[in-house]
């Protein structure tokens, strides 16, 4: 019996490491190719490189023919539009959460806030497929109409429907944060005369600021690694530029377009698409210790 | 207060002056005397409309996003059919020149059409899949060969669309369609040899070329495959984890470590597996490329972690009193675990595995980097067929300018749609009907 005990618990903890194998794997396999990619291009040109253009040419004797890694276009093309969905998620998700958890009542949330959570649910392609379909037109357009290009594939188009995308992903998190503020430092506030939005900004808020700070961030993260959206509605061209209307690109769109159809793994392009894998991957694991560091510093004690 | 109290009772005598109850009359201070106090009024209802005005942006998105898809679906579900009298000449089923055939009888229905552009233009009225249409009619009943029959052929995907606008709206000219092609669907309205039909083709076919023809069944199926091979891996393996992290690790650096690692795991962004998938699976396992057997393992590893912290979740919300109350019996741990408080926190585990299925069906970035974008017509009949997905086939038509497949996008994202509703009204049937609150 005891035997057996033993057994179990054996097969229980194997299955335990092969989640800690995975992430093991993840890191060591990109890596790797990264390191290999490194090998061909040097580290300084990859992260201070103004130039991308990963198309290597026909022939061998063709001018340029390694083609260029230079990934500041591609990084700022992420920063850019990731700006742009926090400027849409922030507000909205952090304004709904609020009204939902101090004006709304019980039964408005009730009805409110699953309609909310179908937008976490529905698959980004779809969000890509309205940003193509619906919201670029109506951009160029209205951009038009006021007398300004916006190019079809631009950074705010992409930008703007993935905040919506973020949206309920901040709404949920901050509400969380809110209503484990507590009870007592809100009446005590609202008994002594203050209105609820006088509470909301100088009790709530700064009290679950923390929380609310590190919602950002996991926003943040989940915008920078976000991929069908912008693959769809975001450029191909790296661009140097922070004009919203102009056409950029994201290291998701990059990897995407470098490795799909591409059978050889061992061409420069291929490696190219691991690297910025890896900053990804590194940019979003920063981001989110970042915000479990913030949480559990800044936290304040009420109890 | 008194100078308060005084000023109601004169409004009070004013109104029984006037011949009116004493007792309703409007509020006299509804603005605030003070400025300052009136500042923080208007404050106070900026700050409310601001929350109100964001709820409302939001669900404004979602009813609009909900519209276009409907609205931009709607017409994919009818295909419109041209009746032909279709003359089965032996000679030239002989040689197999099905197209022929086709043509002859769009030939003698315009029997004005000479020239070799009008021709073509006529055609092309005609789905470029008719032929093989007539070809199964003739495998099936093989008696028509050499009779003229009259048979519902389906239209070309541009005629399609211009008849079925022609149908709600004064439409001229739509897409590709020419002047005289107009002519000749509005001859074929008024003879009646024109009408729409529920495209069930939709629902039966692969991937195609042509937009009339193309359908999700093999899409849906490779999806359906995919979420198999994923559930069959994570499911298990979830499951374990969560139990051996909950019931049986030792509070030491190790389990934070795992748990730490786990809690990552979720953050990480799902292109990123995708890239795992390539580079070990394929490259170095060797799988085969654009398999629904990748592709599962691919989002097994995608919502490991989900699984992970749902069950976890769930065997947290048992109370302790039952693992006492059996430990108490004699029951060793792990009878303790799996004879107890694994059944009680069943449905919660499957609350959680259900929707980590509908994060997974949804999912699109990975599978594009294992190679599940292909052109794919054919259902996939084992594992490491090359399949494609729901959400992918969806992508792969978003890309195609074509309106026949804007339309067939829209449709495609309805069923998708449809398919994420269904799994999570089963979730939530599950949490009501068997959750136990403790």
């Amino acid at each position: 019996m005891a035997k057996f005990e033993k057994l179990i618990k054996a097969s229980l903890l194997a299955c335990t490491m092969f989640s800690v194998l995975v992430t093991v794997l993840i890191i060591a396999s990109v890596f790797s190719e990264t390191v290999r990619f490194f090998s061909h291009v040097s580290v300084i040109d990859f992260l201070f490189g103004t130039e991308w253009s990963p198309q290597t040419a026909m022939r061998e004797d063709q001018a340029g023919s390694s083609g260029t890694f230079g990934a500041v276009p591609i990084f700022l093309g992420t920063f850019l539009v990731t700006l742009i969905a926090m400027a849409v998620a922030a507000p909205l998700g952090l304004y709904a959460a609020i009204y939902l958890s101090v004006y709304a009542s019980a039964r408005f949330r009730l009805w409110v806030k699953p309609v909310l959570e179908i937008l976490a649910g529905v698959p980004s392609v779809v969000y890509g497929y309205f940003a193509v379909i619906t919201l670029a037109p109506l951009l160029r357009a209205g951009g038009e109409f006021i007398g300004l290009s916006i190019a079809s594939e631009s950074a705010l188009v992409a930008g703007s429907v993935m905040g919506i995308m973020i949206t309920p992903y901040v709404m949920s998190l901050s509400e969380d944060v809110i209503s484990s503020v507590p009870k007592s430092l809100i009446f005590g506030s609202l008994a002594i005369g203050a209105t609820h939005s006088e509470t909301v900004k100088k009790v709530i808020l700064p009290a679950a600021l923390p929380g609310i700070v590190s919602a950002l961030l996991l926003g943040i993260s989940r915008g920078v690694g976000e991929t069908m959206v912008v693959v769809m509605a975001a450029g191909m061209a790296a661009n140097l530029t922070i004009n919203p209307l102009e056409s950029v690109t994201t290291a998701t769109v990059q990897i995407v377009t470098l490795l799909v159809g591409d059978h050889e793994f061992d061409s420069e392009k291929t490696l190219a698409a691991f690297a910025l894998g890896f900053s990804l991957f590194f940019m979003t694991l920063i981001l989110n210790i970042v915000a479990l560091i913030i949480v559990k510093k800044y936290r304040e004690h009420y109890d | 207060m008194i100078r308060l109290f005084e000023r109601r009772i004169n409004i009070a005598v004013q109104r029984v002056k006037k011949k009116k109850s004493p007792f309703i009359y409007k509020s006299y201070s509804k603005k605030p005397k003070h400025r300052w106090l009136r500042k923080r009024k208007a404050q106070e209802r900026r700050f409310k409309r601001a929350g109100m005005l964001a709820i409302l942006i939001s669900s404004l998105f979602l009813t609009s996003l909900a519209w276009n898809v409907f609205s931009g679906a709607r017409s994919a579900f009818t295909e419109a059919q041209i009746k032909l009298s279709i003359d089965f000449q032996a000679d030239l089923v002989e040689k197999k020149a099905y197209r022929k055939i086709v043509q002859n009888a769009l030939l003698d229905l315009f029997p004005e059409v000479n020239s070799r552009k009008d021709k073509k233009h006529l055609f092309a009225l005609i789905s470029r899949n008719a032929p093989h249409v007539l070809r199964d009619s003739l495998e099936k009943d093989p008696t028509l060969l050499g009779t003229q029959q009259d048979i519902w052929l389906p239209a070309s995907s541009s005629t399609s669309i211009f008849y079925k606008k022609s149908l709600t709206e004064n439409a001229k000219r739509i897409g590709k369609i020419t002047v005289t092609q107009v002519a000749w669907i509005t001859q074929l309205t008024q003879t009646k040899q024109l009408r729409l039909r529920f495209n069930f083709s939709f629902f039966t076919n692969g991937d195609s070329r042509e937009a009339e023809h193309a359908g999700i069944l093999v899409s849906t199926i490779g999806s359906l495959l995919s979420i198999l091979v994923c559930v069959a891996m994570a499911f298990p393996l979830g499951v374990a984890t969560a139990i051996y992290l909950e019931e049986f690790a030792p509070k030491n650096w190790f389990t934070d470590f795992i748990e730490i690692n786990i809690n990552n795991l979720a953050a990480v962004p799902s292109i990123i597996f995708g890239l795992l998938g390539l580079s070990i699976y394929l490259n170095l396992f060797g799988l085969p490329r654009s398999s629904s057997l990748v592709g599962g393992m691919v989002l097994s590893l995608l919502v490991l972690p989900v699984i992970v912290i749902a069950t976890r979740n769930a065997l947290r919300a048992v109370p302790p009193s039952i693992r006492n109350a059996a430990a108490a019996l004699g029951a060793t741990p792990t009878q303790v675990v799996f004879h107890h408080t694994l059944i009680y926190a069943l449905p919660g585990i499957m609350t959680g595995v259900i929707l980590s299925i509908a994060r997974a069906f949804g999912e699109t970035a990975p599978l594009l980097m294992i190679g599940m974008v292909a052109f794919i017509a054919d259902v996939p009949k084992t594992f490491s067929d090359p399949a494609t997905t729901l959400p992918v086939q969806v992508y792969l038509w978003a890309n195609n300018p074509e309106l026949g497949f804007v339309e067939k996008t829209a449709a495609a994202i309805l069923v998708l749609l449809t398919f994420m509703v269904l799994i999570n009204l089963l979730a939530v049937y599950i949490r009501r009907r068997f959750e136990i609150k403790w």
